[in-house]
Parts: C-alpha cells; structure tokens; sequence
C-alpha cells in the first residue's frame, strides 16, 4: 500500500468546494493504491483541482490514457460511495496481456494524474428506489454493487440488501473482509460468496461450485419479492437472467450492468478484443457443424475473434456487422449480436447470424 | 442482302437510313439485323429514354433488390430502409466487378463479393478493407441511375439529364394505374423468353392485332375484334355501332368507381405512351380462357371484377395489362441485333393464396400461349427481313397506325440522337 503525504488539503473545506460535473473533463489526481487481491488493485482519486464528488452508486466514469503513445478510453464503474464526496476510487482486476489494467497496475502511482469523463451511467438503485434488494456480482463486476452496498450502508437507510458474489476461487474474492464487515455490522445485510473452486484455501467454508437457481433460491428465499441488480462477465449474466426467468421472476425487476465492452471495443480494438479474451471465466463452446471443430469463446469475445485467434479461416471482412461476409445460420443457442446494418431481420428470424458481431449467450452449433 | 450489304461508316450512313426511311413502311433491314444499328439503338435509344425494368411489389421489404441489364449496363434497384426505391449502376467503385450477380435477392448492405467492399443502401461506401489511412471512402459512392415509379411500374434512365417529360407520363397515367395498387401485389409468375428476333420486331408485334385473329385463338376469346382494328366494310358498321356503345357504357360505368378509362395518346412524345381501359368479351372480367377472374382476390380498391382491362404501352419498351383481378406486365430488353428479352410477370394481390385464390397454369395461360405465337411470329418476320428479297411494306391504315407511331417515334428519337451525337 502507498500513499502521498497528508497535505493540508485532504481536509478541504467541503462546503466551499464546487461539485463534480458529469459529462464535464476533469483531472484527478491518483492519491492511493490498494492492493485487494493478488490481481486486483483499487486507486483511489482525488480531484484537481479540488472538487467534491457527486455520482450516483452504480455509475461509471472514463478514463482518458495514454498509453506508449497511444491515447485509450475505458470505462470504469466507481467501487466509491458518493457518501464519502472528497474522493473517488476505482478496483481493477489485471488482466494478463491487458494493456490497460496492466498500465494502470504497473505504472498509475499516487501523485499522478489522469483525465477523466464522467460520470455517466444508469445502473444504480437511486432509479428504482424500492427495496428489499438482491445484487448479484461476478468477478470484478463487484465494483458498482459495491458502490451501492458503501453508500446504502454510509446512509444507514435500512435497506434490506442480499449480497451474493461469485469468484473464481476464495483468493480471489475482492473486498472479502468489507463485506463480512458490512453484514456483521448492518442487520439488514446479508452476504453470501460462491467460488468456482477451494484452491489456495482449502478449508473454505462457503459455497462452491456455480451460481444455479436451486442455490440461489436456498440462499435467497424470498427473490422473487426483490429489486435485482447484476454485474460480471455477460456469460455470468446470461446464466443468471434464464436462473430467474425459470423461477418465473418478474424481469422488470430486474437490472444489469455490462462491461460496456462495446464501448472498449470502438475505443481500441486489438488490445479490448485482448482483455475479454484473457478475462474468460468459463465462456460458451461452439460447435462447428460441417468442420467438426469445436471453440471456446471467451466472455465478451466473438465467435469470428475466437475462431480466428484458433487458427481457423472463416469467411469475413469487416469484423463489424457492416459486410455480412461470415453470414452463417445458427443451428442451436442464442448470441447477443450487435451489427451495424450487416444483416436483415428477416435473415435472423431465418436463424442466421454475423459470427464477426455475435457473443454467444450459450453454447452453439453453427453451420460451417 | 442489299442494304445490309453497304460497308456504312456507322454515323454517317445511319443517318442516310433515318433520313430515306419511307412513312407508312417497315423499316429497311439494316434495321433489323445490323450491328451498328443496334449499339445505335442501345446508345440513342435505351441510354436516352426512360425505360420500363420492374415493378415495386419484386422488392416489398428494405433490402430486397433485382438487377437488369440495359444492353451492358448492369443496373440495381433495390428498396431502402426508408422504403424508398433506388437504382444504382450494378459495378463495384473498386474494380469493376457486378456487385449483384443475381436476378433478385435481399441484403443488408451492399457487399461486392469480390474484395468485399461494402456499400449502404443509398450507395455509400461503408467499409473497404486493406486501403491505406487517409482513403476517403466517401469519393467512392455507387453511381446512382435516375428512376421514376409510376405507381409501382419502375422506369429508369441512364442519360446523364433524362427526358423531362416523364412527368406528364407520370401525372396522367397516375390516376389509371393507382386503384390497382402495386404496391399491394406480388408476382405470381415470371417467365422470360429469348426471341430470335430483333427488339423492335418484338415491338412492332405488340402494336398491331392484325395478327391476331389468324395467331391468337387464346388471346381473341376476350377481346373484342373491333377494339384492336380492322377494315372498315357495310356489313360490319352495326357491330363496330354496337362496340362503341358497349365502350361508351363501360367508360361511364368505370370512371363512376373512380376507374379513369378515357384515351390518352401521347405516342409521339420523347417518353412516349398510351392508355385506354378496354372492355373484354364474354364475361369481360380476364384474359382467361373463360374470361372471368383468374385471382378470387380482386385487386386494390376494385370491388366490380367486370372491371375490363386497362392497357398500357410506353416508348421504346413495354406495354401492360391491367385487370381487376390480376395485371400483365411486358418488359422488352435487347440483347443482340437479332435476340430480345421478353420478359412478363404476372401480378396477384399479394394477400391471393396460390391454390386457393388462383391457379397458376390458369392465370397465364393466355399470354404464355400469346407469348409463344408473337415469338414464332416475329423470328419469322426476322428470317424473311434478313433476305435479299426483303423491301420495306406498307402498313394498314386501319390496323397498323400504332405500329407506324412506334416506327416514327423510332426513327425521330435515333435522327434526333444522331444529331445531337
């Protein structure tokens, strides 16, 4: 851990200071560095010149990099609480091979400072302000529900809040100790930790295995009566929407943040496609029908990126849904497609997709 | 072959022909059967004239195209996510090659199957892989090729400022051709056949029924024999009274309905056209074997199936037939001197189930069966104009004024090219 020095200004006077404008450039200025996990670290910020900090939980800002002579935008959601209005803080998993987070593992120290945007977002309880809630987090897309939990908890508004988290293994369970502080200390909280598997703790006394609807329901009786919120790799969510949908939840109730890959995926293609690959936790098989080849396909990773990172040749172009040349009929499972004009409606409803702009939702057989 | 034996230096020598062509009279052969007329004709004719290529109901989503060729011009004309109608010049802004190789299909962009240049649907280049920084993709957009949609009928023209007065094509043939609704049509049937012939025999056919009575018993068994000419004489003046009070009463009948029925003749303009609604023989509803509805579903907004039947024929290339229940349309395309493309779909209103509404061996029968007489008709007329014996013949007063505005139209509209070069 490391720190600057306590300069006079660290207790500004909050009343004097200006607010934190969304969509409004600003710099802020790295204050601390916190390491979480063996792979996750938090930076803590504060404003420069100063300004307080107003945000909703939940909500996410971008940072401006420049990295190697390349400038590089990526969106962060704030694991801060807008309760505690002098700083800012955001927790990032170090992807291997990532050249953002391992910038900003590497080299981002307190003293220096960044450009950022923001804050922006929709994703936070204070728009749908009815409680009891259920937040439900995978991997680092703990940070905005964390966010949520610090600042429900800051208000001592009594929010009844079921927190269930799942990780990969017990060590890389981020913000471990806060949250068995926040459930000893709060009555209306209650968390409760899934891990893939023991290793590096084999004693581990919590669940383990994968989030299903069966646990879900055993840990969380009363979910259908909740407001549910969720963040974590889009497999994750993909899981969770149809654990709920066969429990017959109500899905209004439901909302769900993504890592807004969209958005890393525009601002630097190459090094975004790096990170999603690398930060696969489980991800959809594919199937190819007429070849006979079979891929995994990392969450947030397309199938074309996944087949070609494999070797294979597929038919394509454009790599972004304009061109249409990897046109390929689906024979099972579902993909979120985002394609720019690439593809007709009629040819979905026909069972086609553009594998370039496709992320399965489940596992697939297409018809190559 | 004596006049298609002169070794002509092509301008010069078409403009004697145009100049020595005699009134009244087929053309001379070279007409007929030369090369050089031909890719006058293409050049004068099908590159300076609106032409008629498609109707709007082959396209009814955004997306869905259909490609022709106007001589080599390969065209495209595709429906927009606005549902509007564009056509493009069918060749790729990288190298050449035809975007859309296929008759009709459906897309979401524009993509040239050889390198994969993209284009949206109004044309512009979106996407051109393994080009350097600072390639502007917006200096390499589709040409686009001018189009008029008279009520769902598709015409295009490839002069740089086509003929302006489309419009009064547009404006009077308008309120004839909309209760039909086109738009609310689909093609029931298509067939394309290649005549042995030149394209303007195929024409010259279609402007006459003075054949009909000796080649057409399919086609004779609706029509009334004094609606498509004939020679007057005593015995036929009561008959030819008779018709023209039937066309008297049917006109006031259909216009009552909102069906305008009266004779437009504009033969002679630059885009040249007429119209007349007609009444049918019999039952007066179909060009059937039986002459009543092909299609049970009636078409549009027409709630009479006695409703005749509405012809249309456009310079230099079509002619239509408009029925309550069902339309004809006729597309005519040259492809050499001595072949041509007659290409005619067959509309149904699109909500008609096949097997169920209608039939389709009966809904063309008629004019597959006329089609196949005017082929065999005019491939004939083609091996006897290709003989040295051949002069050009003088047509009937009577039945053969429309053939003779056609020819004029012809020789006036390739004089006038000439000139203007």
């Amino acid at each position: 851990m490391s720190s600057v020095n306590t300069h006079p200004d660290t207790h500004p006077q909050a009343a004097d200071l200006p607010w934190w404008q969304p969509g409004e450039d600003s710099t802020l200025q790295c204050v601390q560095v916190r390491e979480e996990t063996h792979d996750v670290k938090t930076f803590v910020f504060r404003a420069e010149p100063p300004r307080r900090f107003h945000y909703q939980p939940g909500q996410f800002i971008t940072l401006e990099l420049d990295i190697n002579g390349e400038s590089v935008n990526r969106c962060y959601t704030l694991s801060s609480s807008p309760t505690r209005p002098d700083r800012v803080s955001i927790t990032v998993k170090r992807i291997p091979g990532g050249v953002v987070s391992g910038w900003l593992h590497d080299t981002l120290r307190p003293g220096m400072q960044l450009n950022v945007l923001g804050p922006s977002g929709e994703f936070s309880y204070v728009r749908h302000a009815s409680t009891p809630y259920l937040f439900l987090s995978a991997g680092s897309g703990i940070t905005p529900l964390m966010s949520m939990s610090r600042a429900l908890t800051d208000l001592a508004s009594g929010a009844d809040i079921v927190f269930v988290h799942s990780a990969r293994s017990p060590r890389d369970i981020i913000f471990r100790k806060e949250l068995a502080g926040l459930a000893s200390s709060h009555a209306t909280f209650s968390q409760a930790i899934v891990c893939e598997n023991r290793q590096g703790e084999p004693e581990w006394p919590g669940f383990t295995g994968r989030l299903d609807a069966a646990r879900l329901l055993h840990m969380v009786p009363d979910l259908m009566a909740r407001q549910v919120f969720c963040c974590g790799p889009a497999p994750y969510m993909a899981s969770v929407r149809q654990m709920l949908q066969d429990c017959g939840f109500d899905m209004q109730h439901y909302h769900e943040e993504s890592f807004n890959f969209a958005e890393l995926a525009a601002a630097a293609p190459d090094a975004a496609v790096d990170e999603i690959s690398a930060s696969c936790e489980g991800g959809f098989n594919v199937h190819f029908a007429k070849m006979g080849d079979d891929l995994s396909v990392a969450p947030g990773q397309t199938v074309l990126a996944a087949a070609l990172a494999k070797g294979m040749r597929l038919p394509a172009s454009c790599t972004r849904g304009v061109c249409g040349t990897c046109k390929t009929k689906l024979l099972e499972g579902k993909v979120d497609m985002q394609h720019e004009g690439g593809i007709r409606q009629r040819e979905v409803d026909q069972g086609f997709f553009l594998p370039c702009c496709s992320k399965p939702l489940s596992d697939l057989v297409v018809d190559r | 072959m004596q006049e298609s034996a002169i070794r002509f230096q092509p301008v010069q020598k078409l403009r004697e022909l145009v100049a020595r062509r005699q009134p009244g009279h087929s053309l001379e052969a070279p007409f007929y059967n030369s090369q050089e007329v031909f890719d006058a004709d293409l050049k004068y004719i099908f590159q300076r004239h609106w032409v008629y290529v498609a109707v709007a109901a082959e396209i009814p989503e955004p997306g869905d195209y259909v490609t022709v060729e106007i001589g080599k011009e390969p065209i495209l004309i595709l429906r927009d996510d606005d549902m509007q109608i564009k056509a493009f010049h069918n060749v790729c802004r990288h190298r050449g090659s035809r975007l859309c190789a296929d008759e009709k299909g459906s897309v979401g962009n524009l993509v040239c199957p050889y390198h994969q240049w993209t284009y949206n649907l109004a044309g512009k280049l979106i996407f051109a892989d393994h080009m350097p920084e600072g390639f502007d993709l917006s200096h390499h957009s589709l040409k686009p090729v001018h189009l008029k949609n008279l009520e769902g009928l598709l015409f295009v023209c490839l002069a740089d400022e086509p003929p302006a007065d489309i419009d009064v094509m547009l404006e009077q043939m308008g309120p004839y051709i909309a209760p039909h609704q086109i738009e609310n049509t689909k093609v029931a049937a298509q067939i394309d056949i290649i005549e042995a012939g030149n394209w303007k025999l195929t024409m010259e056919n279609n402007r006459e029924c003075y054949h009909c009575t000796g080649n057409h018993p399919e086609l004779t068994i609706s029509l009334y024999a004094y609606s498509y000419g004939f020679a007057p004489k005593a015995e036929l003046a009561a008959g030819l009274a008779n018709y023209e009070n039937i066309v008297k009463d049917s006109h006031e009948r259909w216009e009552a309905c909102g069906l305008p029925s009266a004779e437009i003749e504009k033969l002679s303009d630059v885009s040249g056209f007429r119209t007349m609604r007609m009444p049918l023989d019999r039952k007066g509803q179909s060009q059937t074997m039986d002459t009543g509805s092909a299609c049970k579903k009636l078409l549009g907004d027409i709630k009479d199936a006695d409703a005749g039947g509405l012809s249309f024929w456009t310079q230099p290339n079509s002619w239509h037939h408009f029925m309550a229940d069902h339309i004809v349309t006729f597309t005519v395309l040259p492809l050499t001197p001595d072949t041509t493309l007659v290409r005619t779909k067959w509309l149904v209103h699109k909500d008609a189930v096949e097997g169920v509404d209608y039939d389709v061996a009966n809904l063309t029968r008629v004019w597959n069966a006329t089609n196949g007489q005017d082929r065999h008709l005019v491939e004939e007329s083609q091996v006897g104009v290709n003989s040295t014996a051949y002069r050009p013949g003088p047509y009937s007063p009577y039945t053969e004024e429309l053939v003779e505005k056609f020819t004029n139209w012809y020789i006036g509209r390739l004089g006038a090219g000439l000139e203007q070069g």
